[in-house]
């Protein structure tokens, strides 16, 4: 009841920077349209009972789990943004004697109240803009209102997203210490295990291997299983490669760096290339299926020599499926990119001062944070389209990997990727000019 | 850990890590004058008419209650904020540099190339090395980052932390961090340091080490160090002690052991 109490007297008492408030709120407003609107496309497949329908309703199921990961670390972010703001009251409770239980319930409180303020928003969105995703046609016809969710599945999904929030503001609580003298980030040593590489290489070359010797599929069914199998190995060893693959390029990186800005964004990534990763890896993913989609539907259009009417509509609806998974994730890597900038921002508030102080211009913060993040961004997306490329250049040749319509899936994913992030980190831009403009007492 | 004032020279005659960039203000000793400063917030005074002078190898600290604008004075001085009213001029021979007339990316210019600042926490950049986030500055005024961490390596050495170069920050005790702090602010061949409560955050024995390499590395070289503290035992290091209070000087003291031995001005 105490908590539930103060966590009231914060939310209404609340004198924060707007940037801090405004960024979780779009961010889980948009996370939360982009969710029912893939689940108002996913009711729509679950409606259909034909011989097709199992196809698109495990690739409906398979679009739905992409988002997961990226919303999770979004809600992780917010939870970090939300105890960043509260830092001098969090702490000034601590001195009066509350609990660091207490003070981490009133911050997982105020993130879920957050996220549901955001996903109460991001509903109204997604009503507003169903009308143009009902245009969109799958089998020949346009979804139409098949999309639109009743009351009972929009409230399961805001409080989805709710529970989602809590439970990765618990566990991103975890990475922040709130004590008497303030919030601050854990120090940990970031450590990888070379094992990492020796499991990626064994199941990279599995999966190559594979695709080799299923060069004479008899069928359509069985080339399809093996697509699935090599696509779900290789994207599991993508996390489990990611970090470490961060690690080493950006200690190279610092090794080589000759500017500031080149030095403070390589260490950055190396102070924690999980964290690093985390922010990015949707985007690895979501490249890999770009690829792999990309020249699964090529293949699958070129091994049915004169496909018929049907068949040429699963290939453009899965097409069409993947246009907009690609969409939907790199909007949330940007929105949690921006969050966690603009948390990044709060957690250093002190060091970010005292740069400013030394004479460090802030074009060059602003220029180091961006490489911090569009830098892994770079390495995972082009990474992972390379290594879908590479699984996939016995089964398909150079010809398929280079056909137009793959080439302008990735391209354009990745183009349009990065202006996106880029875009969202610099929404962050007031929250440092504020920080310095308005230092804390002690500086 | 002593260190050997000897050492503390060496940087310096190896040009205190200057680089060929010109600088704004001149480098090397400098005196830097404050007149008829005057700084409020909304209906707070902060200064209310102050005049300051450090000249080259003093030491002054700044004292006062809390809210008494010693700590806006050091801003004032340093070209962080500007004051209302007022000049700040640092001078250096016939050089004379008026910082109160620059413009914002001027001042931080000046404060990159011609002034160091120590922080009560130290502040420096956890991610980086020691020897990185001495490097820094130098960095930012375009040194290549060879030559700029050899200068900042020499300064850790004179400042008795030869080995701890590739240290992270977490890794160092506060004395430790403190000290790399100082580097940092020296590195540039800063002529005046600023330093804002620079042992708030550690014990006696440790604070009496660090005020040692502040002074030694500053003071004793020719170069002039302003200290905003409220403690009586850092302040009585340096060679004078200003007393604010309501945003004016109360007190201009010379410490007794500069007058016994006829060294005050």
């Amino acid at each position: 009841m105490t908590t539930l109490r103060l966590a009231w007297l914060f939310a209404r008492r609340s004198t924060s920077a707007r940037s801090t408030i405004v960024l979780p709120l779009v961010a889980f407003s948009v996370v939360t349209a982009l969710l029912l609107i893939v689940a108002g496309g996913a009711q729509a497949f679950f409606s259909w009972t034909d011989e097709l329908a199992g196809i698109y309703q495990v690739l409906a199921v398979i679009a739905l789990s992409l988002l997961v990961v990226p919303l999770v670390g979004l809600g992780g972010s917010a939870a970090r943004l939300s105890a960043r703001r509260r830092d001098d009251r969090l702490a000034s409770l601590r001195l009066l004697g509350a609990t660091p239980g207490l003070v981490a319930r009133l911050t997982v409180i105020e993130s879920t109240g957050l996220a549901l303020a955001g996903a109460i928003s991001g509903v109204v969105v997604s009503l507003l803009v169903s009308p143009l995703v009902g245009l969109i046609p799958f089998r020949g016809h346009p979804l139409g209102t098949s999309i639109l969710l009743n009351p009972g599945w929009i409230a399961l999904t805001v409080a989805g997203v709710g529970v989602l929030a809590a439970i990765s503001a618990a566990v991103g609580l975890r990475g922040v210490i709130l004590s008497p003298l303030g919030v601050r980030t854990r120090q940990q040593a970031p450590r990888m295990h070379w094992l990492r590489l020796v499991i990626t290489v064994g199941v990279f070359v599995a999966a190559v291997v594979a695709m080799s010797v299923v060069q004479a599929a008899p069928g359509i069914g069985i080339l399809a299983t093996i697509l699935a199998v090599g696509f779900g190995g290789s994207i599991a060893v993508l996390n489990l490669i990611g970090p470490w693959l961060l690690r080493a390029i950006a200690s190279r990186q610092a090794r080589r760096a000759r500017t500031v800005r080149r030095l403070l964004a390589a260490r950055s990534i190396l102070e924690s290339p999980r964290a690093a990763w985390r922010q990015v890896s949707g985007v690895a993913m979501t490249s890999f299926v770009a690829v792999f989609a990309g020249v699964g539907v090529a293949l699958l259009g070129a091994v049915g020599q004169s496909p018929d009417q049907q068949s040429r509509l699963v290939l453009a609806d899965i097409g069409t499926g993947v246009l907009i998974t690609v969409i939907a994730s790199f909007v949330m890597v940007a929105c949690s990119a921006g969050v966690n900038q603009a948390a990044g921002i709060l957690d250093r508030r002190d060091v970010y001062v005292s740069l400013d102080r030394i004479g460090m211009p802030v074009s060059e913060m602003n220029a180091a944070r961006s490489r911090a993040v569009l830098s892994p961004l770079r390495i995972t997306s082009i990474g992972s389209a390379l290594t879908a490329a590479t699984v996939l250049f016995p089964l398909t040749g150079m010809s398929l990997l280079i056909s137009p319509f793959t080439l302008v899936v990735v391209a354009g994913c990745l183009t349009a990727g990065m202006l996106l992030v880029w875009a969202a980190l610099r929404a962050t831009r007031p929250v440092l000019d504020r920080v310095l403009a308005e230092p804390s007492p002690s500086l | 850990m002593r260190l050997a004032a000897d050492a503390i020279a060496q940087p310096l005659e190896q040009g205190g890590g200057m680089t060929s960039t010109p600088l704004t203000a001149p480098p090397g000793n400098a005196a830097l004058t404050a007149s008829r400063l005057t700084k409020s917030y909304g209906a707070s005074v902060a200064l209310a008419g102050v005049d300051f002078r450090v000249d080259p190898g003093e030491s002054v600290a700044i004292m006062g209650a809390s809210g008494s604008g010693k700590t806006t004075l050091l801003h004032c001085l340093a070209g962080i904020v500007a004051p209302d009213s007022g000049s700040v001029v640092l001078r250096s021979g016939q050089d004379a540099l008026e910082v109160t007339s620059l413009d914002e990316a001027g001042r931080s210019r000046l404060r990159r190339e011609a002034f160091g600042f120590v922080f009560q926490q130290g502040l420096l950049l956890p991610e980086l090395t020691a020897v990185e986030n001495v490097a820094l500055p130098l960095m930012l005024t375009g040194t290549d980052r060879r030559p700029a961490e050899q200068t900042a390596a020499m300064w850790l050495a004179a400042l008795g932390l030869t080995g701890f170069e590739e240290r992270r920050i977490g890794q160092l005790s506060g004395g430790q961090a403190q000290r790399v702090a100082i580097a940092r602010a020296q590195v540039t061949g800063a002529a005046v340091v600023f330093a804002d409560e620079p042992t708030g955050a550690l014990d006696s024995q440790t604070s009496t080490e660090v005020m040692d390499a502040l002074i030694r590395s500053t003071t004793d070289r020719g170069r002039s160090l302003v200290v905003v503290t409220h403690d009586e035992s850092v302040a009585s290091r340096c060679s004078r002690v200003l007393r604010l209070a309501d945003g004016r000087i109360v007190g201009d003291r010379v410490s007794d052991d500069r007058i016994l031995d006829g060294t005050s001005r």
